[in-house]
């Protein structure tokens, strides 16, 4: 089953088209990536599914249903989940709070319950923080489930975005630029809990990265975007080698150095 | 009749035109609402007053000295209670917070040492009225529309020709690139307040002169923040434009239906166009900063 | 003395209600509002109409007060909240909303309009303020340890955020708009059976702006924060024998001095880190509850 799917799907804002025609097809369970050079409109796509944006044509479609005129929480509650770019964690708050936010939208209870704090309103918030302390274990930020948001390093703070979109108990998990700003030892460890997590918790991901390293190691498949038109689309190696791509990140005159393909 | 609630209807609607231009001098750079400003307005009014009251100066004399004082204080405003805020990144609840506690604060502070009474300017330009085809108009509304017309001209001057005045139109679009282009950011927003201020002073003065001096007329402002919205939020021309049409439209709720309904007409106003049409008439709708 | 001791004690209470009250849309959801005199005044006259024409008892009608208050709250929320108007003009809109509520009492016949509505019963004892007032702050807390109450807080430091958890921005500030307008009514109730005279010129801007400066010097993100505020705003004054105007005047510079120097206010977001801590005994019995859980990841 496809878990999610794009159909000529087109975004302008104004005069500038941020995206146009963009088809493509992420099977249960898949982990894509979505490459292209700055403004590409990697984001805007990420934007559009997570119903940010209204798309100004095409079709996006989740299991199955039409995602357009929803809201943006009531995507989330049909299973996608989506990390920032930018970060943007509740920085006042505590790291275990954020995780929490995240796990309350599984742990339902009234809000007359909570006013008066029924016995059930307090089980589940044991619950609540029990939940969200696995998820804090899972990236490796138990020990510093009190601190305050904006007190890690950032680094971390990227961690705690991928615990808390977790949280959400998501099916199809957007990651935007989640190894930014990382050094590429970092990079391959935030890989490696990215593919444990997919395997525990059988995400499907999309994911915008610019590390390639990271690109190479997770994906599957690869989806390239250059001014908002798909320029290509196939496994990282055949991405690797295509000749749009190279001349779009890299620009004309390039030549690939001793190129053991070649001599193949 | 028709006519007469018309032209009444232009008088008021200049005035508010002006304080709508204030308003959305600074609204479209910094994309804020200054609640102070009707303070600020009150103020120049009680300079002007005393300039002329106390120093005997004459009215054009004293119309000066109120640009200039407003001016000032609407700086010195900034200053104080804004950038600090603005240096530290705070959202705009801060922002609003700081500005109606700088409203509140000044118009106590004018009600606890000066007093709550309520003052007349002196007569200075006679009470005669001018007729025209029918109906009549006030010797002072010819004069505050005359010179607000000017005083917005002059604005727009500045802004399309000085240096100054280009940088401000291009940091309204985006402040970042214009910082990046070598412009001082911070003496730019001090230059937006000291017009916005200015602008303040004539309104202050005008309407003392209409009216009367008292240190709660600053929230006569209400109407410039709903003169900006029918004009389009973030937009000069539109706010001169929405000042008049909402003069023009309060006058004759006023006159036709009844006085006392007239501000909740306002506000009423106000919510039904930001629901249907943020956009105003000839406005850019600007994205709140998150 | 006992007596103007007991009435300082009274009205430092109505005002923890109304602030509190406050602090759940303004504290936690974040929405700046000028018009929460509004409330306060129909919960005021509701309580007062239906005790002084219709002799309905005393808690009754501090109930329909405050469920008044609600309706209205509800009334002018769906619009304004729906229309995600940017938050400085849905202040200005609550600002039209306090003026609307005001030229409607100076007008309508059963409330007398401007001349008022004296000989209201005394109804209001100090055991009863303490007691509503307790309550108040209970429901409070219980709220703001609720997932509702962390849905509140996220919807207030950053929205964006929020809705990709699944918050519904909409449903989380009307309930919270409710919420206060509900305290309010309440506070305004007991207020009414307290001075046992009310008239429109009681229920200003100003008032709505001492609330709002009670939540901002107590601290946004705080409960005990806005209740020790609100009492001291209500006792030093007293205290100083300082005239109502000079009153504002501190309100308002306060309320400037507070954002340029310490916009946490006293207890800002302290209390929600002393919850965060106070998570720990919870974190602490999840843990060893769920026992050997950590090897399967």
């Amino acid at each position: 089953m496809n878990r999610l799917e794009l159909t000529g799907l087109t975004k302008n804002f104004g005069g500038i088209t941020a995206c146009r025609d963009i088809s493509l097809t992420i099977p249960d369970g898949q982990i894509m990536g979505l490459i292209g050079p700055n403004g590409a409109g990697k984001t805007t796509i990420f934007n559009l599914i997570t119903g940010v944006y209204q798309p100004t044509g095409g079709r996006i479609y989740y299991d199955g249903q039409v995602l357009s005129r929803l809201r943006p929480d009531q995507i989330v509650d049909r299973g996608v989940a989506r990390t920032f770019q930018n970060i943007r964690l509740f920085r006042n708050l505590s790291v275990l709070d954020n995780v929490c936010i995240g796990a309350d939208r599984h742990e339902s209870y009234s809000l007359a319950a909570a006013l008066v704090r029924l016995p059930y309103v307090v089980k589940k918030e044991v619950a609540i923080v029990e939940r969200a302390m696995e998820y804090l274990a899972v990236v490796g930020l138990n020990d510093k489930a009190a601190i305050r948001a904006d007190a890690l390093p950032y680094g971390l703070q990227r961690k705690l975005e991928l615990a808390r979109a977790l949280a959400l108990k998501p099916k199809l998990l957007l990651l935007d630029e989640p190894a930014a700003g990382m050094n590429p030892e970092e990079s391959m460890e935030l890989a490696g809990l990215i593919r444990r997590v997919h395997g525990q918790y059988g995400l499907t991901i999309l994911l915008i990265e610019h590390h390639m390293d990271v690109v190479m190691d997770l994906c599957e498949k690869v989806f390239v975007l250059n001014f908002g038109i798909k320029l290509a689309e196939g496994t990282a190696e055949e991405i690797q080698t295509n000749p749009d791509v190279l001349k779009a990140y890299l620009g004309e005159g390039y030549r690939r150095a001793g190129n053991k393909q070649d001599q193949c | 009749m028709l006519i007469q609630t018309l032209v009444t209807g232009i008088a008021i609607g200049g005035i508010y035109a002006l304080m709508a231009v204030g308003y959305s001098l600074v609204f479209s750079v910094l994309n804020f609402s200054n609640f102070a400003y009707g303070s600020i307005i009150m103020l120049g009014s009680y300079i002007g007053y005393y300039a002329m009251v106390k120093a005997g100066l004459p009215v054009v004399a004293a119309i000066v000295v109120s640009i200039l004082g407003a001016a000032g204080l609407c700086l010195l405003n900034e200053r104080l209670a804004y950038s600090p805020l603005r240096k530290r990144k705070a959202s705009s609840l801060y922002f609003m917070i700081s500005a109606m506690g700088t409203s509140i604060f000044l118009e106590n502070l004018v009600y606890a040492t000066i007093g709550a009474r309520f003052n007349t300017f002196p007569e200075v330009l006679a009470q005669r009225n001018l007729q025209f085809r029918g109906s009549s108009i006030g010797i002072l509304d010819v004069f505050a529309i005359v010179f607000s017309s000017l005083a917005i001209y002059a604005l727009h001057y500045f802004l399309q020709n000085s240096k100054t005045g280009i940088a401000i139109r291009a940091a309204s679009y985006d402040m970042k690139v214009c910082e990046l282009n070598g412009v001082n950011i911070s003496r730019l927003i001090g230059w937006v307040f000291v017009l916005a201020g200015g602008l303040a002073g004539i309104s202050g003065m005008f309407l003392g002169m209409k009216y009367m001096v008292y240190p709660t007329m600053g929230w006569i402002t209400n109407k410039a923040y709903i003169a900006a919205v029918i004009g389009g939020l973030g937009s000069l021309p539109g706010a001169v434009v929405g000042g008049l049409i909402l003069g023009i439209l309060e006058t004759f709720v006023s006159a036709y239906i009844s006085s006392v309904i007239r501000d909740v007409f306002s506000f009423s106003l106000l919510v039904a166009l930001l629901m249907v049409m943020p956009t105003g008439l000839l406005g850019k709708y600007l994205e709140e900063k998150v | 003395m006992a007596a103007y001791i007991t009435g300082i004690i009274i009205f430092s209470l109505i005002a923890v209600i109304a602030t509190v009250g406050l602090a759940i849309f303004t504290g936690f959801t974040g929405l700046f509002s000028l018009g929460h005199a509004a409330f306060f005044a129909i919960g005021a006259y509701t309580a007062g109409i239906l005790t002084y024409f219709y002799d309905v008892n005393f808690f009754l009608a501090l109930f329909a007060g405050g469920l008044m208050s609600g309706f209205v709250g509800l009334f002018i929320g769906v619009p304004t909240l729906k229309a995600k108007l940017r938050s400085d003009y849905f202040a200005i809109a609550t600002l039209g909303f306090g003026e609307a509520v005001r030229v409607l009492l100076e007008n309508l016949n059963i409330t007398q309009g401007a001349r008022g509505l004296p000989g209201i019963t005394a109804a209001t004892t100090l055991p009863v303020a303490f007691a509503v007032a307790a309550l108040v702050i209970w429901i409070a807390r219980n709220f703001v340890r609720s997932r509702h109450g962390r849905a509140a807080i996220a919807v207030r430091e950053d929205f964006v955020a929020a809705e990709m958890m699944g918050i519904n921005l909409f449903a989380v500030r009307l309930s919270s708009l409710v919420f206060s307008a509900v305290c309010c009514g309440v506070a305004g109730g007991l207020f009414a059976h307290y001075v046992c005279f009310i008239q429109p010129a009681m229920f200003t801007a100003y008032l709505s702006t001492q609330l709002t400066a009670g939540v901002v010097a107590g601290g946004m993100g705080s409960i005990t924060g806005p209740v020790v505020a609100a009492i001291i705003f209500v006792a030093v004054p007293e205290a100083l024998r300082v005239a109502n105007i000079w009153r504002l005047v501190a309100y308002g510079l306060l309320l400037v001095l507070i954002m340029v120097f310490r916009p946490q206010g006293l207890f800002g977001y302290r209390e929600l880190s002393w919850k965060s801590f106070r998570h720990i005994p919870d974190w602490l019995k999840a843990w060893r509850k769920s026992g050997n859980r950590r090897a399967k990841l």
